[in-house]
């Protein structure tokens, strides 16, 4: 137990010590925001009939026609008390957005990065064992194939062949069938909310209309993954210790589970860790393709309107998101080898 | 190869079809009662007089809230269009007009309920249209077009009479009570949500409706999705009984092959915002209805910006429009879906009628081209940006290429500017772009209110910032002009000014596609370019 809570404070200590990066990031993206062309006014005041006492109206609602200076201190203001602004495109709060969408993306990508890594350490695991035979091979063909392939290009492609073709999988609207009816809101994660309300049904509903977004998510992390998996493999199989271990005859599947990959393992926590923060941020494309109601195509379509405050909001998650994902990886270290310990 | 993750996941997926195909009788019932219509952008307010409101939000004002009066409808070549010469009520059981045009009297239907059960009465008409031109919200600068600008304009007769009181007789008065801004709101329950700050519940309408239309909203998440549900009281459509279908989801599908996709499948009702090239080999496919129009109240155009070199001299505007390719970047951008403003015959060199937007006697003749640019004193050319914006860039950036490479012919030297939405509404504002292109909509399509918002004015609406005074002094007077042959006159005077000053060069009106289900019936093509689900029924 102690061993547990000295973790805690250490963790605790690492992520008030990340608060600067924070200020940091915020306060940049408010000023890259404002120097970025474009007057988000303008272009809202787009009716037929909107002149410029319109525009000045949104520059008023917007906060615009303070000087920078000014807005950016309102701003820290509003962060303090837990306001992120309005986002003028769904006229909601950015926080209530955010709060709306953030499961929606965090459920895509942990079930891409499940099928990722569930395809990739085998591979990966595979290809160390025999390098350089044709499985090796294989296993180099199918990775490059995952990777030279964007995202919405497979997504369509799995669209067109699962959809549209066989008609297998249900139509790529969204993350549930717009007939099926919601379960009582808990974790936000409709695959963990579904079965918390006792609806099997509802759980499959929500599980197949995620599968081919999140394959077409996996396909393009499958390499990085894999390719890590194969060289830390490589490297543990040549040490002394499997060497040893094969030498007191342990059995096949002991020498190579148990004493290969876990301590091949390290670098790809640390590889999963990178790969889960970029497909968040990231996975725009697929989001747009599957009309995922995620943050990533959310913080994209404010960025194409230049509506400052979801992309602000957007790029704040993004940074406690990665915060906290390398704490986790940190702690899954110390876990994984426990002379590592996070400091 | 060895697809290890492939397995797991298609006999999932044909484990869980299974199931589908299983329980699919029991959806279908209700499917058909059910209208989705599936769109690129979202509904982003209830209220569609909030700055920065979309079209679907538009098109979902329409059915929830009840206006005065409607447009009605007529067939242009077979096709259902809105028709802006008749005005049919919608709350008001008629309506008389005054002979000196200066009074408009509404006689409300005495069975007309809010969605509350509340009755509709003439002071919540009051408080709807004094919101109108009182707060600070879009519908203002729209009824400014119809004369419509302060609050004693409107008069409650008795319960169920109001009367509108204009300063002089103004042809769009009555039409822009049926547009979208002027809805008529629950008075009672708006004023109970209103605050010192917004004493026109704003804020609280943009996220509730307090309306007596034809569907109430049962779920609304900005961004994603709408479900609607009819209101069995509703009895303003024209067969006096509510709307046909008992749901309606209008859902946020950001990708148009996936759109396609959707309808081509079934599963989608109807959509109309496709990629041309999709529509076509959807009709193609001959499976699905596809109901073109042209946005006849719609206009794509080339602008060039008349305050500033060297598009300030009328001979560069006119070489200009003779050396654009017409035919081919209306195939390239449309596929010839459209209705070409291109390549007319003016027998006489004079305008055929008044009507505007009108067919000009233009096309690729590079010699002319020339001409004109030695008259102009330029005969080497010179070099500009051709601009336009990302979100039209499917249509935009074919034609801008065939832009650039005609008029390299005739020396000028064109640079290809795609500018992000924001930043392309920024530099229009501010009066920046030598040459672009970009679309106009009006939903009160008449000459003069082409003119007038268009072609005068220091203001964004003037895209090529044209300064006229005999074309601004007619446009005005055409405004008010009871005489119709006068009218005419005008627009023929207003029509050849354009021709000869060539301000900007009108391209086309690009098609409304809507392609639907062969069973859904009743699609009109709206002011608002969406799909009224009121009009439409299946099958």
């Amino acid at each position: 137990m102690t061993g547990l809570g000295a973790t805690m404070v250490r963790a605790g200590r690492r992520l008030l010590s990340s608060l600067p990066a924070l200020f940091g990031v915020l306060v940049f993206t408010f000023l890259l925001m404002r120097v970025l062309p474009g007057d988000p006014a303008v272009f809202f005041a787009s009716g037929p009939n909107a002149g410029k006492e319109e525009i000045e109206q949104i520059r008023k609602q917007m906060g615009l026609n303070k000087s920078v200076p000014e807005q950016l201190v309102f701003y820290l203001s509003d962060i303090g008390h837990g306001n992120l602004g309005r986002s003028m495109m769904t006229g909601q709060p950015v926080l209530k957005d955010l709060r709306e969408r953030l499961p929606a993306s965090l459920e895509l990508t942990f079930a891409a990065l499940l099928i990722a890594l569930i395809a990739a350490v085998p591979l990966g695991v595979v290809a160390a064992l025999r390098p350089g035979s044709i499985v090796d091979h294989g296993v180099r063909l199918f990775c490059a194939l995952g990777v030279c392939v964007p995202t919405f290009v497979s997504g369509l492609l799995l669209i067109y062949v699962f959809y549209y073709l066989l008609g297998l999988a249900p139509d790529p609207t969204g993350r549930i069938d717009v007939f099926t009816s919601l379960p009582p809101q808990r974790t936000g994660f409709l695959s963990i909310d579904f079965l918390l309300a006792g609806d099997v049904e509802g759980w499959w509903a929500a599980c197949k209309q995620l599968i081919l977004p999140a394959v077409s998510m996996a396909l393009f992390v499958i390499a990085p993954l894999a390719r890590i998996t194969r060289a830390s493999m490589l490297v543990s199989l040549g040490s002394d210790f499997v060497r040893t271990a094969r030498s007191v005859g342990l059995s096949w599947r002991k020498v190579v589970v148990t004493y290969a990959l876990r301590n091949a393992i390290l670098p790809i926590i640390t590889i999963a860790g990178i790969v889960f923060s970029t497909m968040l941020g990231a996975n725009v494309l697929v989001e747009k393709v599957f009309s995922w109601p995620g943050v990533a195509s959310y913080a994209l379509d404010a960025l194409l309107s230049s509506d400052y405050a979801p992309v602000q909001g957007f790029v704040l998650l993004m940074a406690s998101v990665f915060v906290l994902v390398n704490l986790v990886v940190d702690i899954c270290y110390g876990i994984a080898d426990p002379r590592v310990s996070i400091g | 190869m060895r697809f290890v993750s492939f397995r797991p996941a298609s006999s999932v997926i044909a484990t869980v079809a299974l199931l589908l195909v299983a329980n699919a009788p029991s959806q279908a019932q209700t499917r058909a009662e059910t209208l989705r219509y599936v769109t690129g952008a979202s509904v982003n307010t209830l209220d569609p007089n909030i700055p920065g409101s979309t079209r679907e939000s538009f098109a979902l004002s329409m059915s929830t809230y009840d206006r005065l009066v409607a447009f009605g409808r007529k067939q242009l070549n077979g096709k259902w269009v809105f028709d802006l010469d008749k005005i049919t009520g919608e709350l008001a059981e008629s309506y008389d007009v005054s002979p000196d045009g200066l009074k408009l009297t509404f006689r409300l239907r005495k069975d007309a309920k809010f969605q509350d059960g509340s009755p509709v009465t003439a002071e919540d008409v009051k408080w709807s249209l004094d919101r109108c031109v009182t707060a600070p919200i879009l519908g203002k600068a729209q009824l400014l077009t119809g004369s419509l600008t302060s609050a004693d304009q409107f008069k409650v007769i008795d319960p169920f009479t109001i009367e509108v009181t204009l300063p002089k007789p103004d042809k769009l008065a009555l039409p822009n009570l049926a547009t979208v801004y002027p809805m008529i709101i629950n008075s009672k329950m708006a004023k109970e949500h209103a605050t010192a700050d917004d004493p026109w519940a704003t804020a609280w309408l943009k996220e509730h409706t307090a309306g007596s239309g034809a569907y109430v909203v049962e779920t609304f998440k900005p961004g994603e999705q709408v479900i609607l549900k009819r209101s069995e009281d509703w009895n303003r459509g024209s067969p006096d009984k509510p709307a046909f279908f008992k749901r309606v989801i209008v859902q946020s599908v950001p990708e148009p092959a996936t759109r396609a996709n959707l309808v081509e499948r079934g599963d989608a009702d109807i959509v109309v915002d496709l990629q041309a090239s999709d529509v076509q080999s959807l009709e193609a496919k001959g499976k699905l209805k596809v109901v073109s129009t042209p946005q006849y109240n719609a206009i794509t155009f080339v602008s060039m910006n008349n305050q500033m070199p060297p598009f300030d001299n009328v001979n560069v505007r006119r070489a200009i429009a003779f050396a654009l390719p017409y035919d081919d970047m209306f195939k390239a951008a449309l596929f010839g879906r459209g209705a070409p403003l291109f390549g007319a015959n003016w027998p006489d060199g004079k305008p055929l009628n008044g009507i505007y937007p009108f067919q000009a006697p233009v096309k690729i003749d590079l010699d002319k081209a020339r001409e004109y640019l030695k008259a102009a004193g330029l005969p080497e050319g010179f070099s500009t940006t051709f601009s336009f914006n990302v979100g039209q860039a499917s249509t935009a950036e074919p034609m801008a290429a065939l832009v650039k490479e005609s008029l390299a012919k005739i020396g000028i030297k064109v640079d290809i500017q795609k500018l992000p939405d924001a930043q392309m509404s920024t530099q229009i504002n501010e009066k920046k772009l030598p040459l672009f292109t970009e679309g106009i909509v009006a939903w009160l399509p008449s000459t003069d209110y082409f003119y007038r918002n268009f072609y005068t004015g220091n203001q964004r609406w003037n895209y090529s910032s044209i300064n006229n005074p005999e074309l601004a002094a007619i446009a005005q007077e055409a405004r008010f002009e009871a005489d119709k042959a006068k009218y005419e006159e005008d627009g023929r005077k207003l029509n050849a000014i354009h021709f000869s000053e060539m301000p900007q060069i009108p391209l086309w009106q690009p098609n409304q596609d809507a392609v639907m289900a062969s069973s859904i019936e009743g699609y009109t093509y709206e002011f608002h370019r969406q799909v009224d689900y009121r009009d439409v029924s299946r099958k």
